[in-house]
């Protein structure tokens, strides 16, 4: 402070540093605070593991058919029943990794691969499938579909 | 007269104790006197070889001719044993150590044992003993060794034997209504069953696949015939070259399927869905599948295969030479996961078999075609994936590129379904619209990635810019004051 | 804007009398001499600490203790959080800078003897709290939960059973188990985050009280020639803007490693995997873990690695006791003794750890 009060005499070259110094912390400030602002500002995706995600309206999606939705990195299958009834899978196929697609005609889940199929409750039926699906749990909120993990 | 009947009686006497100390089986000779078939059944017996008398089963004396006695409560005499009663008094001695060697027997006998864990050890549906009785294969009376063509249990009598009750729809009704009951009937249809009939003991019969006394339900992990068990209960005959060295077929199927991705499949995964022996020979029926049936037995699994290739060129081409469909290019028991090297016109390569660049020059066109266009999607995927190694490894955020990758990988196993179609336009088009396509967007995305990563250094650059000028200044501030104050 | 600072600065220099500390740091001097640029490395300690605690704290926002989620907390933060890279990767880099300016800063002292007499409490805490850093390092080095972290740490608690009578039960202790689990990471990250920096605190308050009360040591050769007049720097604010200008050059330094080498991450950690090879400890450590490597499997009756350990606690206990043997320098003697101990242990550490390094 002293040193501060000190250095006021009129000099041209001692203002100069004195707004140097000036400029110097206020840059030096704004370098440290732009990426410590940046950091604690909440990312998209606020937490590590996916625990549930947002599958769009219910009006999105028609009766009788099925829709892939991302999961974290993994493909999720959510299907509307004839009776209304809001069902969702891992939709890779346990056989060599495919996607799975609900088929209308055949009221089943099917993989395009394989030919590999899974009835409504995820067990494989038919087709090199070894293993079944697993289930998700879907939950709706007034017109939005939430789909979250099994736990 | 008195004097006389003491004699008599005396000599009764020393007869009766005559009779007592011979091994005259009483049994058989009185009963045989009377014409009894029964008797005439035991003459051939094992046991009575063995001079094991009736009464062993029946109880009794059977050293006395005096009827009276020798069939007395008594005695022990019970008459016809009922119920489980019956294979109780076989167990008796069968069961026992030390009583058959007795009569130097090599028989094991541990088979009351087995049989407790046997399907046909259930109750019956009275309730009162069990569905099946020692006697029910091997007779009550006249038992010989199994290895006699006169035992109903012998090789060639056996699938009769089995068929009483399992060809029997109203009695299998009873127990095990959704069992089918033409096991039989399939049964003299398979080579098994026809050489069987002609009088082959040595090829399968009901027992060889299913066990004898020890039958378990397929369903039973313990079982022979359980999905996993059957490559090794077949190849107890077909790996066995000594066994099989008069058929001209060669032995070599288990060692072949177990390596091959289905035996994988159900051997070392467990995966009970992969087929077995009989998936595609059939059980009861057992056969090797026609030439022209082979892409149906296959396709009940791999459905959309069979399909594209019943459609194309290749069905009627193979038909008119004779080649056995799938198994012209995959083989049979050693079937390997399906790679690049299948398709092509190289020198191991499959197509340029038959396809010759003068010879079929089309499809050897096709070939190299669609083994060039494979390939180059390999090498996309390849690249797009080491890109997004790098850009996750530099920490950048691509997970959205990453998650679209697997629609690259989808369709490279689509490439190996529509293959079959042998239609170089539909694999083209597989090819490139779903895989090239996302793959170079897949590229494009992981770079812009790793680019952005390197933007970073002029992010440094600037800060240390400011923080090197701010050091400078310092440095300018100190020169002055310790310019002015000198210490 | 001035008039409003001077405003505040009054009202609070009526309460808790700031004049008096300006006074006091005025009349601080730092002796200049050849030696002079070793007192910096004081400073550079304390800020890397101090960056330290921040970028540690920022860490925390977003990591999470558990075997579970530590790995994929950790990609989360290199990857969806912004500047996260920048964080781990400048904790990272400091931290290696802290403990290799401590160990500057530590050899700078002994060699000019300025823990004699008085200032044997300051060297007492110094190397106590070198040693926590130590364990900073070891704790900080498990909490990734990547293989290479999962391995050195089991290596180096398998170590550290060795020592006789009680390793065993501080192994246990250190790993909250028999083995190497997330209840070893869940025990690390409790030592990382509150038990060391608040013992490190304590360490740390009493070191920088002593150094205010006693002033700067000066070589002994100074005080011998009491008659000349020793050249001082005032402390504030010449060498305080010097010190200032130093940790802006340390900054800089940071930054470009951290942006040129940013911190890997590698897989995470399995422990039924096999180990993988080339397991390394931190590079701190490796003049220790190259040195066991060298006895013999047994040594006489006495398992070699066990000598080893034996050998460098009690090496370690005699370089913490120096001010109390070398009673020579505390009466302003030279004691060449202390000087060869000295040289043979820096050229004994670089010697190894390049050994380590390169094997």
């Amino acid at each position: 402070m002293e040193a501060v009060d000190s250095l006021q005499q009129k000099n041209g070259r001692r203002e100069f540093l004195k707004y140097l110094l000036t400029g110097g912390i206020t840059g030096f400030c704004a370098a440290l605070l732009y990426p410590l602002i940046s950091y604690l500002k909440p990312p998209e995706q606020n937490e590590v593991a996916v625990s549930s995600v947002s599958a769009g309206k219910i009006s999105d999606i028609e009766k009788e058919s099925g829709k892939i939705i991302r999961f974290g990195n993994k493909p999720v299958i959510l299907i509307r029943t004839a009776d209304d009834k809001l069902l969702a899978f891992d939709a890779v196929c346990t056989h060599l990794d495919c996607t799975v697609q609900y088929k209308k005609e055949m009221g089943v889940i099917w993989c395009a691969c394989h030919n590999g199929k899974y009835d409504l409750t995820g067990r494989n039926i038919s087709g090199p499938p070894p293993k079944p699906l697993q289930p998700y749990r879907v939950i709706l909120k007034g017109e939005e579909i939430y789909i979250s993990k099994l736990t | 007269m008195k004097g006389m009947l003491n004699i008599l009686s005396a000599m009764l006497f020393v007869c009766s104790f005559i009779y007592a100390q011979t091994n005259d089986d009483q049994c058989f000779i009185c009963h045989e006197s009377t014409g009894d078939e029964i008797a005439e059944l035991y003459k051939h017996d094992v046991h009575s070889q063995r001079n094991i008398s009736c009464n062993a089963c029946h109880g009794g004396n059977s050293r006395t001719d005096d009827m009276e006695i020798a069939m007395s409560g008594k005695e022990g005499f019970i008459g016809v044993p009922k119920g489980d009663d019956i294979s109780n008094r076989c167990v008796n001695c069968h069961s026992n150590k030390e009583q058959m060697k007795k009569y130097n027997s090599t028989l094991p006998v541990n088979q009351q044992s087995l049989i407790q864990n046997s399907v046909h050890w259930q109750k019956s549906i009275s309730g009162s003993s069990h569905i099946l009785q020692c006697t029910t294969c091997h007779n009550a009376h006249g038992i010989v060794s199994v290895k006699n063509p006169s035992s109903p249990a012998y090789s060639l009598n056996l699938p009769a034997l089995c068929a009483k009750c399992h060809n029997n729809a109203v009695y299998m009704r009873s127990y095990n209504p959704s069992l089918p009951v033409d096991q039989f009937q399939k049964y003299r249809t398979s080579v098994h069953g026809l050489k069987n009939e002609r009088g082959d003991t040595k090829t399968a019969d009901c027992s060889d696949c299913h066990g004898s006394h020890e039958i378990r339900k397929a369903s039973d992990v313990k079982s022979k015939v359980y999905p996993s068990n059957i490559p090794k209960t077949c190849s107890n005959c077909h790996s066995n070259s000594e066994y099989m060295s008069g058929y001209k077929i060669p032995t070599d199927q288990y060692k072949k399927f177990s390596s091959g991705v289905h035996g994988i499949a159900l051997l070392e995964k467990n995966d009970l869905n992969a087929p077995a022996c009989n998936s595609c020979h059939g059980n009861h029926a057992a056969t090797p599948p026609g030439v022209e049936s082979i892409s149906k037995v296959c396709g009940t699994c791999h459905a959309l295969n069979a399909e594209l290739f019943s459609g194309s060129p290749h069905k009627k081409a193979f038909d008119e030479k004779n080649y056995p469909e799938c198994e012209t290019c995959h083989g049979n028991h050693h079937i390997l996961t399906a790679t690049n090297e299948l398709l092509g016109v190289g020198k191991n390569e499959i197509c340029g078999k038959c396809h010759k660049e003068n010879l079929n020059a089309e499809g050897f066109k096709s070939a190299r075609l669609m083994r060039k266009l494979i390939d180059s999607l390999d090498v996309q995927i390849l690249y797009a994936k080491k890109l997004i190694d790098e850009a996750e490894q530099k920490g950048m955020e691509i997970s959205e590129a990453k998650f679209k990758l697997r629609d690259a990988n989808q369709a490279k196993q689509e490439t190996r379904t529509i293959i079959h179609s042998f239609d170089i336009e539909k694999f083209k088009e597989v090819v490139e619209q779903k895989g090239l396509t996302v793959a170079s967007s897949v590229i494009d995305e992981s770079k812009k990635a790793i680019n952005d990563y390197y933007f970073r250094r002029y992010g440094l650059g600037v800060s240390v810019l400011i923080i090197s000028g701010l050091a400078f200044t310092i440095f300018l501030y100190i020169r002055k004051i310790e310019k002015k104050k000198n210490f | 804007m001035k008039v409003r600072l001077q405003k505040i600065y009054e009202w609070i220099d009526q309460r808790v009398q700031l004049q008096d500390l300006i006074n006091f740091m005025g009349k601080k001097y730092v002796p200049v001499h050849r030696h002079s640029v070793w007192y910096y490395f004081g400073g550079v300690t304390l800020f890397l600490f101090i960056i330290q605690v921040f970028t540690g704290i920022l860490l925390l926002f977003y990591y999470k203790g558990s075997a579970d989620l530590a790995f994929e907390s950790i990609q989360f933060i290199m990857s969806k959080v912004s500047f996260g890279w920048l964080i781990r990767s400048i904790h990272t880099w400091s931290a290696n800078l802290f403990i290799l300016s401590a160990f500057i800063h530590m050899f700078s002292v002994y060699f000019e003897k300025s823990y004699r007499k008085p200032r044997e409490i300051t060297w007492i805490t110094g190397m106590l709290m070198l040693l926590l850093g130590l364990g900073f390092g070891f704790s900080g080095y498990l909490l990734p939960w990547n293989e290479l972290a999962f391995f050195a740490t089991k290596v180096g608690s398998d170590i550290i059973g060795d020592i006789p009578f009680i390793g065993e039960e501080l192994k246990i202790f250190m790993r909250g188990g028999e083995d190497v689990t997330g209840a070893t990471l869940s025990r690390m990250f409790g030592f990382h985050v509150a038990l060391f920096p608040a013992l490190f605190s304590i360490l740390l308050i009493i070191h920088l009280l002593l150094i205010q009360r006693q002033g700067m040591s000066q070589p002994i050769d100074f005080e011998n020639n009491s008659g000349n007049e020793i050249s001082k720097m005032p402390f504030f604010p010449n060498f305080f803007l010097r010190d200032i200008l130093f940790w802006l050059l340390v900054l800089n330094l940071l930054a470009v490693l951290a942006v040129f080498f940013p911190s890997e991450l590698g897989r995470k950690a399995d422990p039924f995997a096999p180990a993988p090879a080339g397991i390394k400890p931190e590079w701190y450590f490796l003049f220790m873990f190259q040195t066991l490597k060298y006895f013999p499997a047994n040594i006489w009756i006495v398992e070699g690695e066990m000598l080893g350990i034996i050998l460098f606690v009690a090496a370690g206990f005699l370089w913490l006791m120096v001010p109390f043997w070398d009673t020579k320098s505390s009466r302003g003697q030279k004691n060449r003794l202390t000087n060869y101990i000295g040289l043979f242990a820096v050229i004994f550490i670089i010697v190894l750890t390049i050994l380590g390094w390169i094997s």
